[in-house]
């Protein structure tokens, strides 16, 4: 069922792949629930975790997946590592390989960094967010989500909103999203989601109060503040106006539609404080399911005493 | 152990042998521990969980509590995970009551190296402090590699390491019986 | 001496296509005839040593000249040096290379041009001729001291790698060059435009996540570069034109009779933004490889003369640099050794661009355009010449290829057609495909 090194990203995997990887996070959200959270099942296994960019949040996630699974766990940030002495990632795979890892877990700031670091190591690699290209694991926890809360997600409308052309997790949701035959489309203004982004297959459009009609779940992402500087948007103000999350503006969609967000939120900004509170919003929910998906893709991952290399 | 292929050697039990063993171990359960009042049932996949649901069946018949059943996937606690090369697919565990100060009683269908029986023990105990923990069989076949045995056994089979047995129930299956197969050699 | 008997010739500045015999003496062409006899060479080689090479079924061409080229000396000798760089450049089939100036230090004064002259002669393969910057340090402030370096053997001006961008500095480069009669060689982009870009702006880039640099960082500044030599009547040579945009600016501003050249890198006639994956960072470039549509408009732009010229922009870089992700690996493709077999295998053989369109724009042009020797096959010209040979096939290995880099697309391929012997100045530097030091 399961054929691969490494988890890079959902453009390249089938649909089959993406139900097996939720079918196995169900059993694993199920252990999570219990009072012991810990198991024998990858005992003696060894699990890094590479982060070039801080990210508390995904680097404890995957900690404590692997943690409950039994594994062992190191993490190596970039600032007190020879990676800031001017190390190439490929010395460093290198260096990580000679301390014979079954498993690495990859973030870093260039598009493409999980797929080199694969083709370079013997262990498995997961991206945990490569530039601007997927983060593979937000985009399946979400995927969960909608799928523990929707049921089968074929012919539901997802909206997603905000600065989609930096977003690898817009980008990843497009391509798993699609493939479970959801219909997705991505919102935001033209200078965060330009003409081109059509070639992910999806609606692009500008306008979110007309997206929204019939729409099952809303995803705002995360707008970083350093693109006003940028000249992407005039002011937070008027990206809130015309881009932001609020209980009133959400009456369009005409159902009890689930809010979602990968975090960490700018409240006020892309999602308001009330409507980050309501239950509509499902974003620690989201939280606790990405433990649940880390499990299962660690455990899909570390299996075997020679790796199916694909 | 079913699904295996091999060649039929002997049918060891059919329905009729295999629901006589089942109403015994209903009756020993009782008895040994008394009644069922802080018995429950665990099931461990795939098919010591129909064989749970029928021990149950018969108990209540006779007593009149109903007796909590659980099903537990042990996949996880394997030991044997490292040595495959595709990770076996996980399916949820489902045991919807507190195992803590309760009989558990593991119900499996072949008793043979011990180890799932290893398993399905560090699965219960992951689950609380249970009082006791015992286990039910239908078919002990031997060659234990572990120090476990089993409380209550349909049926003892003297086996070779060649050999498999196999437990079909109807619910998988489509019927009930226990066959003894001879694996083939030039495979 | 040397005959050359009974190949191809193919020399567009005097109009020939067909079988011819050259005689070589010294480091001159003696001799171009449709055939000559025993008797006649025997007469005019006067008792001088005799060696005769078989150029049937092959084609001879004048020696190709490669106006764009990063040879990485001084400072940068892990990537590549002349020697090196020469060595590549007549296995690929060049008689002479243009240095950029790009080097570190920069040549931006007189002493460091003569020090590239003087490892081209201890390297005695290629003719080398350097560029000078067009700024100090090229910083893109001030001038560099344009006649010293002309005297010193400049052959022309260039920050190539980076732009100039105020505009009124490049106005006045413009100017003030014409006091030498070179050319300033222009890098048309807009650093604003291709900030932090990777590739080409468009569908592809937003599909890989990876930032765009749009044709218009391109386009920008060559219209204002364009501008700029209408206006002043400077001499203008535009680099690695990438995009159809560019195409179509330099197309009008030659239409409206602005003197301005342009040239096209092999690897833009090949490739496209659609051929880079996450990882092929042989194929990262500054310009980026654009749209199938802009290689189709480049082509064109080359077979009616809007492009005047090819060259590779051969830009060496170590394993180590190319062994990173795309987004941090440097840009650049070595192309000396590959292009011409590349160029004839993608383009020539399926007949998208003539022979003698080839030899023109990769010979003839750059040496009228530069003002060098050679660039065609009449007597008394420097023998410069190549015999290419069609059917050779080769495959692209990091141990047969005499450049100290091995940044190609083509690595690990096999191409089809290439220089089989290379005289410069009549010595046989390339003989069966082996470089031959002097």
């Amino acid at each position: 069922m399961w054929q691969h090194k490494d988890l890079l990203g959902l453009e390249r995997l089938t649909s089959a792949e993406i139900e097996h990887i939720l079918r196995t996070a169900k059993p694993m959200k199920e252990i999570l629930m219990r009072p012991v959270k810990k198991l024998p099942t990858l005992r003696g296994k060894a699990v890094f975790n590479l982060f070039y960019e801080a990210s508390t949040r995904t680097r404890t996630s995957f900690e404590t997946a692997a943690k409950v699974l039994g594994a062992d766990t190191a993490s190596i940030a970039v600032a007190q590592s020879s990676v800031s002495k001017g190390e190439t990632l490929l010395d460093t795979a290198r260096t990580l390989e000679a301390m014979r890892p079954d498993l690495v877990v990859v973030r870093h700031q260039a598009s493409g960094a999980a797929e080199f670091l694969a083709n370079h190591l013997k262990a498995g690699v997961i991206n945990a967010g490569d530039g601007q290209h997927e983060h593979p694991t937000q985009a399946l926890l979400d995927l969960f989500t909608m799928w523990e809360k929707l049921g089968d997600l074929a012919g539901k409308k997802v909206v997603i909103v905000g600065d989609v052309l930096h977003s690898r997790v817009a980008r990843s949701n497009v391509w798993g999203l699609t493939k479970l035959g959801v219909e997705v489309v991505l919102i935001g203004p033209p200078t965060l989601l330009p003409d081109e982004m059509r070639v992910l297959g999806v609606e692009c459009r500008h306008d979110l109060d007309r997206a929204l009609p019939g729409a099952d779940v809303v995803m705002a992402l995360r707008l970083q503040l350093e693109r006003q500087q940028a000249g992407l948007f005039p002011s937070l103000r008027e990206y809130s106006r015309a881009y932001g999350l609020t209980s009133e503006r959400l009456k369009r969609t005409g159902k009890p539609t689930l809010v979602m967000h990968p975090g960490p939120m700018n409240r006020g900004v892309e999602i308001s404080s009330e409507l980050a509170n309501s239950p509509r919003a499902v974003i620690e929910e989201q939280v606790t399911n990405g433990v649940a998906v880390r499990m299962a893709l660690i455990y899909l991952l570390t299996g075997g005493t020679a790796h199916v290399v694909d | 152990m079913s699904g295996l292929e091999g060649n039929l050697k002997s049918k060891i039990m059919d329905g009729d042998g295999m629901r006589r063993a089942l109403t015994r171990i209903a009756h020993e359960i009782v008895e040994k521990n008394k009644g069922t009042e802080e018995v429950v049932l665990i099931g461990i996949r795939r098919r010591g969980v129909p064989l749970a649901e029928r021990i149950r069946e018969q108990i209540e018949a006779f007593e009149a509590d109903a007796l909590p059943l659980g099903i537990l996937d042990i996949t996880l606690y394997r030991d044997d995970l490292s040595m495959i090369a595709v990770q076996p697919v996980v399916h949820e565990s489902n045991v919807p009551f507190s195992v803590e100060g309760k009989v558990v009683i593991l119900v499996d269908d072949v008793l043979f190296t011990g180890r799932t029986a290893r398993a399905a023990l560090d699965a219960t105990m992951d689950l609380g402090r249970p009082k006791k923990i015992q286990l039910a069989v239908l078919v002990d076949r031997g060659h234990r590699e572990l120090p476990i045995r089993a409380d209550y056994v349909g049926k003892n089979v003297p086996t070779s390491s060649r050999e498999i047995i196999s437990v079909c129930v109807q619910e998988i299956d489509g019927a009930d019986e226990v066959l003894l197969l001879e694996m083939e050699t030039d495979k | 001496m040397w005959w050359i008997k009974g190949a191809t010739l193919v020399d567009p500045a005097s109009g020939v296509k067909a079988q011819r015999d050259v005689l070589v003496q010294g480091e001159n062409i003696l001799a171009v005839s449709e055939h000559f006899s025993e008797q006649e060479v025997g007469a005019l080689a006067n008792g001088e040593k005799l060696e005769t090479v078989n150029g049937e079924g092959k084609y001879l061409f004048p020696g190709l000249i490669d106006v764009h080229t990063h040879l990485r000396e001084p400072g940068q000798e892990d990537k590549e040096d002349i020697a090196s760089g020469a060595a590549a450049a007549v296995h690929g089939g060049f008689t002479t290379i243009l240095a950029m100036a790009n080097t570190t230090p920069p040549l931006d004064n007189r002493a460091l041009v003569e020090f590239v002259l003087s490892q081209e002669q201890r390297a005695g393969l290629a003719r080398v001729y350097p560029f000078g910057t067009v700024t100090k340090g090229m910083k893109g402030e001030e001038l560099v001291e344009m006649l010293d370096l002309a005297e010193g053997g400049a052959i022309g001006f260039s920050d190539d790698g980076r732009n100039i961008q105020n505009s009124e500095r490049f106005r006045l480069a413009l100017e003030y060059a014409k006091l030498t009669g070179l050319p300033i060689v222009s890098h048309s982009e807009d650093v604003n435009l291709a900030q932090g870009g990777i590739m080409h702006q468009g569908e592809h880039a937003a599909r890989l996540g990876l930032k765009g640099i749009p044709a218009s960082a391109e386009a920008v500044m060559v219209a204002r570069d364009l501008l700029l030599a209408a206006e002043t009547g400077g001499n203008l040579h535009l680099a690695h034109i990438s995009s159809k945009e560019s195409v179509a600016l330099i197309r009008a501003a030659k239409a409206r009779g602005v003197k301005v050249s342009a040239e096209v890198n092999p690897h833009h006639l090949i490739f496209c933004d659609e051929d880079l994956t996450l990882t092929s960072t042989s194929l990262k470039v500054n310009p980026p490889l654009r749209s199938a549509a802009d290689r189709e408009a480049l082509l064109e732009g080359l077979n009616d003369g809007t492009i005047d010229l090819i060259a590779t922009d051969h830009a060496p870089h170590t394993w180590e640099e190319k062994a990173r992700p795309l987004a941090e690996a440097p840009f650049g493709i070595t192309g000396l050794e590959t292009a011409l077999a590349a160029v004839w295998q993608h383009l020539v053989v399926p007949g998208r661009l003539s022979i003698e369109r080839l030899v023109q724009a990769w010979s003839t042009a750059p040496a009228q355009r530069f003002n060098l020797l050679g660039g065609s096959v009449k007597p008394g010209m420097p023998a410069d010449l190549v015999l290419f040979d069609p059917n050779w096939r080769e495959r692209i290995e990091s141990e047969t290829l005499y450049s100290k880099a091995q940044n190609t697309p083509f690595l690990g391929q096999e191409l089809q057609g290439f220089p089989i012997w290379v005289w410069v100045g009549g010595n046989a530097v390339l003989q069966e495909r082996r470089v031959v030091a002097r």
